[in-house]
């Protein structure tokens, strides 16, 4: 549809209908935007060699020497597949979009979303969503791994459970990673995204259990949100639903939103 | 009429400085408004206010009716910056449609705005590896895709060859034609002469003057006369308002403010004088004249931006 209007000078202009329900042309734009992330991924697969190839072949030598070792009542292998999927859904998610924006920011592609009509959380909202596909190419590489490399145990309905709350869980970790691109450059964004996310996974017992770190680490790990994720697939591991933990990420979405929300309008234009 | 564009006493500051001061300003449907000044006058501030970058501290902006800081608002909007880098994962056709999409078009307008800017064949190719002409022209396909009220031209132009200058002017010509309005921050003053209704002129954040493109040139007294002369134009800096003096392969080129007064001299000592002309200055000349004498909001007039003395050169 389209409108036709005369001006002053006589002239017609056709423009299109630009007056399409609210909701309906952000749903558009949206889809647009997960579309261009998506593409970017599929022309330019070599951007998911250390999202998603790292943490995989990390956890492929860790379960590999590990995996078949008894751990309590719940198998060595699944318990790592819970904690090293939270490090690689972690990487996945701080990583992939943060550096994605600060190279929109850099090369003024940034520029051109904020004068057109893409509302603030639409452009906030495309860029979590669109690192979900790697989250779930990490966690579901990790689970053949382990299919192959160790016998995980676990249930169909508990691995379900663990690949929802780490893809959902990690999504506030990419907030974090936009709060970071949004102000930084992409060098600097990666040097400062790599220096949270590294120490907190190890620190949070991501990559080896708490018991085996020093007492001090293991102190701080319950302020660290990477620790809650790890807990919550663990607990779906257990047969818990490990609310504590959701709803300490839950505290940390909502900052960690704010804080996303406050560098997009401090990110220069 | 309603204006495309309305500014009412907008002022923004960064911090402790001023970058605009109360300015007012009104674009209407098919006209084109061109900022001059030089750098740090507040093109820049202004362009990004009424693309919605930045939130005025105080006035008032209207943008086809509505707030810029609105998506919906920036919906009517196109605009074309110096540069642009461009994803390296997407196509022409893509990067179109991705505007059109943003501005509530249907992808049924991307096909006719490549053929506009005349990037139709190019559909398929990754925009990041366009040349830098086809890149201004891509910026515009964006800008044209939605058939915006307004558009923003900020430096729209520089580093383009003259052929794509002209088709880039072209192509704009017949949107204003069809209604679209156009704010063009530019340094290229010759082509801001050649394509604006109106010019404003910024120094210091202020508007320092208002008018169309010769009524600004025709403010000022001063002239360019020129010649071909056998004279020694050495003689000629001590005549009374003669302000700049050039003299190349025989040919006099001066800057005066008492024009008759020059001729007369020219005519009486040289009988062999040829191709005479007496021509208003040119528009870069008048935005010197206006904003090197403007002052600062602070009533300054900086000494670093005073007009500098008249010199006189002789090159023959």
């Amino acid at each position: 549809m389209s409108t036709t209007t005369t001006t002053g000078a006589g002239a017609a202009i056709t423009r299109p209908d630009t007056t399409t329900r609210p909701p309906a042309r952000t749903g558009r734009v949206l889809a647009n935007e997960l579309r261009e992330e998506l593409l970017a991924v599929i022309r330019e697969p070599t951007t998911l060699f250390f999202t998603v190839a790292m943490p995989v072949g990390f956890f492929a030598m860790f379960v590999g020497l590990w995996g078949t070792e008894p751990e309590g009542t719940t198998n060595v292998a699944a318990m790592m597949l819970a904690t090293f999927g939270a490090f690689g859904v972690i990487g996945v998610a701080l990583m992939t979009p943060g550096i994605g924006v600060a190279e929109d920011r850099e090369r003024g592609w940034l520029r051109v979303k904020r004068v057109s009509a893409t509302p603030l959380p639409v452009t906030i909202a495309a860029k979590v969503l669109a690192c979900m596909p790697h989250a779930l190419g990490v966690v579901g590489a990790m689970s053949l791994l382990a299919l192959v490399l160790a016998e995980p145990g676990i249930s169909t309905v508990a691995w379900l459970r663990v690949l929802m709350v780490l893809v959902l869980g990690s999504l506030p970790f990419a907030l974090v990673g936009l709060a970071v691109g949004f102000l930084a450059s992409p060098n600097a964004a990666t040097a400062v995204l790599m220096a949270l996310y590294i120490p907190s996974s190890v620190a949070s017992g991501l990559w080896m259990p708490l018991d085996m770190l020093p007492d001090a680490l293991a102190r701080l790990a319950p302020a660290l949100p990477t620790y809650h994720l790890g807990q919550l697939a663990v607990s779906q591991l257990e047969g818990r639903a490990g609310l504590e933990h959701a709803a300490a990420l839950l505290a940390f979405a909502v900052v960690a939103a704010g804080g996303a929300a406050l560098a997009y309008r401090r990110a220069s234009p | 009429m309603d204006a495309v564009l309305e500014l009412d006493g907008v002022t923004h500051r960064y911090g402790a400085t001023v970058a605009l001061d109360t300015v007012d300003l009104r674009v209407m449907p098919g006209e084109c408004v061109a900022l001059l000044g030089p750098n740090g006058a507040g093109k820049t501030t202004l362009t990004s206010l009424v693309t919605g970058l930045l939130s005025p501290r105080s006035g008032r902006i209207v943008v086809a009716g509505g707030d810029p800081a609105r998506a919906a608002t920036r919906a009517r909007l196109g605009v074309v910056q110096q540069r642009v880098g461009w994803p390296r994962t997407l196509t022409v056709a893509e990067v179109v449609h991705g505007a059109a999409v943003r501005a509530g078009a249907s992808r049924l307008h991307v096909e006719p705005a490549l053929a506009e800017v005349g990037l139709a064949e190019l559909r398929r190719r990754r925009a990041a590896k366009l040349s830098g002409g086809q890149q201004q022209r891509l910026q515009l396909a964006m800008a044209l895709v939605a058939s915006p009220t307004l558009l923003v031209l900020d430096e729209p132009t520089t580093g383009l060859d003259a052929a794509t200058r002209r088709d880039f002017w072209t192509t704009l010509a017949t949107r204003r034609d069809r209604g679209s309005g156009v704010l063009l921050a530019t340094h290229q003053l010759d082509e801001a002469a050649a394509v604006a209704d109106r010019v404003v002129v910024l120094a210091h954040g202020r508007v320092v003057a208002v008018d169309t493109p010769n009524g600004l040139t025709s403010r000022l007294a001063d002239r360019i006369v020129s010649a071909r002369t056998c004279l020694d134009v050495a003689n000629l800096t001590n005549l009374p308002g003669v302000l700049d003096l050039d003299a190349t392969d025989g040919r006099l080129r001066a800057s005066t403010t008492q024009p008759e007064r020059l001729v007369r001299h020219l005519l009486d000592h040289d009988p062999s004088l040829g191709d005479l002309r007496v021509e208003a200055v040119g528009l870069e000349h008048a935005v010197l004249h206006l904003t090197e004498g403007a002052q600062t909001p602070d009533g300054t007039t900086p000494v670093d931006r005073a007009r500098p003395r008249p010199t006189t050169e002789v090159h023959a």
